[in-house]
């Protein structure tokens, strides 16, 4: 008898304990992040900064799911993964506009707050936090301009490495970059995809320097490593300018092959993101809907 | 006299396929000029010695589809062997390791490959399609893995006097990237047209069946063929760590396509048992004239791939007609004795 009442003090201490653990797992919110991929260290960046945001708010699981490469289907798949395995909201870096909204509808119709960082999908959600891609193709373009007025150079010809023809982002930032040469007597060349693949990259740069331009511009990581060593490699007076930041183009900016870089601001995302996301499921009304995260310009100066 | 320079003529054009070499050659000829018309930059020393360094890896990975080829067989996994090597050697640079000794370790995964996808076809007997297929996901996999999913960071000073070997720096006046791909481009036509391997390879896709019968290894002659593909792969992601200073994970995407396009152009049967090395050379000429000269042209990427698509269509487009060509004069022939 004695025996028995233990067992039964044992389970209901047990019992109470386990119950309090789930009773505390309930009350916090799970908010989930879901990048185009794993691998680059941008969406690293922005599982860091959202992961800072979690900590510091406490009562937040916080889990990073994303597709081993860049796909549609599996980007969707891990929505739905998200929505099955509870998620009061979601942090979502679009593949593309309009591939995942299907997914998102579902999402939204079983009560889960949609937030976008980096790219947003043509789907309402409560707030979007990324890089205005258009404006810091610009801001790069200025920068270009600035350094070849220096140099005395006012007119010639300018190359564009890009990813492809399709990725929101890069086609924007190609845009903004086109824009602010409008008006000016440079002129630009048709744009070289070489899908970030950095060997390919070079190769269509050093082409683009046996045509003579006076300037190259990398829209992002390996367009504008190909860039900075095809620069290298060449040795002339050609003004690079690049996209995002690595070890690499570092120092290449360093050996003064690559001008300036626009670094985007992923943590800011990530960190911001799970804020919106925490007060949106408090209740509370969030606004604006577009935050522009911005670039910053990394030069030799300022690195 | 007339009969004295027939006779090599003759048999030149006995070689089985040598038709189709001669037209391609005529077409890269045709392209090249039309090219220079175009925009007279595209003959400047500057630009013939950097298009013949963006020529050499196409034509190192299209040597090996064409061993492959030959065989009867085909390489899905040159792509990834492609991004497997230049990850690895990447990585293990970045970690401190001498350049040399990772080459040499890149090498040797690489080629783990290469003997995975010749067991895998010959000896378990899996169709190829799906047997490289297996291993192209598997390596582009281990490419992500070797760098726990990220590119790398840059190789470092450290790692010049590698970056310069592959591609670079400069011997007798041309880049040592196209003396890599000439030099191992010799041997391994010397192995295929004057070695017993050679003569095996050409056997099995002919006719693998007689090829045994008549005391062919399938396993280790298939194996050979695999092995020669993994390994050109594998320099040619060497040249791309090189050329980028930098491990990336999608490098050698879908080149295991432009190593078909290569062979195909050159006039490798995709059947097996026909093509010759010289033929690949011209293929990857094409693809890689094109490439530069539609940059210099001014035409967009989208239509750069239609034309090349266009032209892998009609070169074995040309290799059917000719083969249906023969088929019907040797029929006339049997006919009329």
């Amino acid at each position: 008898m004695k025996k028995l009442s233990m067992v039964l003090l044992v389970l209901l201490i047990a019992g109470t304990m386990f119950a309090q653990g789930t009773k505390e797992n309930a009350s916090a919110y799970n908010i989930y992040l879901i990048t185009m991929d794993q691998m680059d260290q941008h969406w690293v960046n922005v599982d860091k900064g959202a992961q800072k945001a979690a900590e510091e708010l406490g009562n937040v699981n916080y889990k990073w799911l994303a597709p081993d490469v860049k796909d549609d289907a599996k980007q969707i798949e891990s929505i739905n993964n998200a929505v099955a395995g509870g998620a009061d909201a979601i942090l979502l870096a679009a593949n593309g506009p309009n591939a995942v909204t299907a997914a998102l509808k579902e999402a939204a119709d079983a009560g889960v707050t949609i937030v976008y960082v980096d790219s947003a999908a043509n789907f309402p959600a409560v707030q979007t936090l990324a890089t205005d891609n258009t404006a810091a193709g610009t801001t790069a373009a200025n920068v270009m301009i600035a350094a070849l007025k220096e140099n005395g150079v006012t007119s010639g010809k300018i190359g564009i490495i890009s990813v492809n023809s399709a990725t929101a982002s890069t086609v924007a930032r190609e845009a903004g970059f086109r824009k602010a040469f409008e008006g000016t007597s440079f002129n630009i060349l048709e744009t070289q995809y070489c899908n970030g693949d950095a060997a390919v990259s070079k190769d269509m740069s050093a082409n683009f320097i046996t045509q003579g331009v006076v300037g190259l511009f990398g829209a992002n990581e390996g367009s504008t490593v190909g860039v900075g060593n095809a620069i290298a490699e060449a040795g002339t007076g050609v003004i690079g300018v690049g996209f995002d930041k690595s070890d690499m183009i570092l120092s290449l900016i360093k050996n003064g092959y690559i001008l300036a870089t626009m670094a985007q601001n992923p943590d800011v995302m990530g960190y911001e993101g799970v804020k919106t996301a925490y007060r949106a499921l408090n209740g509370e009304v969030i606004s604006p809907e577009y935050v522009d995260t911005g670039v910053s310009v990394l030069t030799k100066a300022n690195l | 006299m007339v009969l004295f320079i027939e006779k090599p003529f003759k048999r030149l054009m006995r070689i089985r396929g040598i038709g189709q070499v001669l037209t391609v050659t005529a077409g890269l000829v045709v392209l090249s000029i039309i090219f220079g018309i175009m925009n007279p930059i595209f003959f400047s020393s500057r630009n013939v010695a950097n298009l013949l360094r963006q020529i050499a890896p196409i034509l190192l990975i299209g040597i090996g589809q064409s061993y492959v080829l030959i065989t009867g067989n085909i390489d899905l996994s040159i792509g990834s062997v492609v991004g497997m090597s230049t990850m690895i050697s990447a990585t293990l640079m970045t970690k401190g390791i001498n350049p040399w000794v990772s080459v040499l370790i890149t090498i040797i995964a690489c080629l783990g490959v290469g003997l995975s996808n010749g067991l895998l076809v010959s000896f378990a007997k899996l169709p190829p399609f799906i047997a490289t297929l297996g291993t192209m996901t598997i390596a582009r996999g281990i490419a992500q893995i070797a760098n726990n999913n990220y590119n790398t960071d840059s190789i470092g000073e450290a790692a010049q006097g590698l970056r310069d070997f592959f591609y670079y720096g400069k011997t007798f006046g041309l880049y040592n990237t196209i003396w890599i791909a000439l030099v191992l481009w010799a041997i391994f036509n010397f192995i295929l047209t004057r070695t017993k391997t050679g003569r095996h390879i050409y056997a099995i896709g002919s006719n693998a069946e007689a090829a045994r019968l008549s005391g062919v290894n399938l396993v280790s002659t298939t194996t050979k063929a695999y092995l020669v593909s993994a390994f050109v792969s594998c320099v040619v992601g060497l040249i791309t760590t090189a050329t980028s200073g930098m491990g990336t994970m999608d490098a050698g995407n879908s080149y295991e396509l432009y190593a078909v396009a290569a062979s195909v152009i050159g006039g490798v049967s995709t059947l097996g048992g026909q093509g010759m090395l010289f033929g690949t050379i011209i293929g990857a000429s094409i693809w890689g004239v094109l490439q530069n000269g539609l940059q210099f042209a001014g035409a967009p990427v989208a239509i750069r791939n239609i034309v090349i698509g266009i032209i892998v269509v009609i070169s074995v487009l040309l290799d059917v007609i000719v083969r249906s060509g023969r088929g019907a004069r040797k029929k006339r022939i049997e006919s009329t004795t």
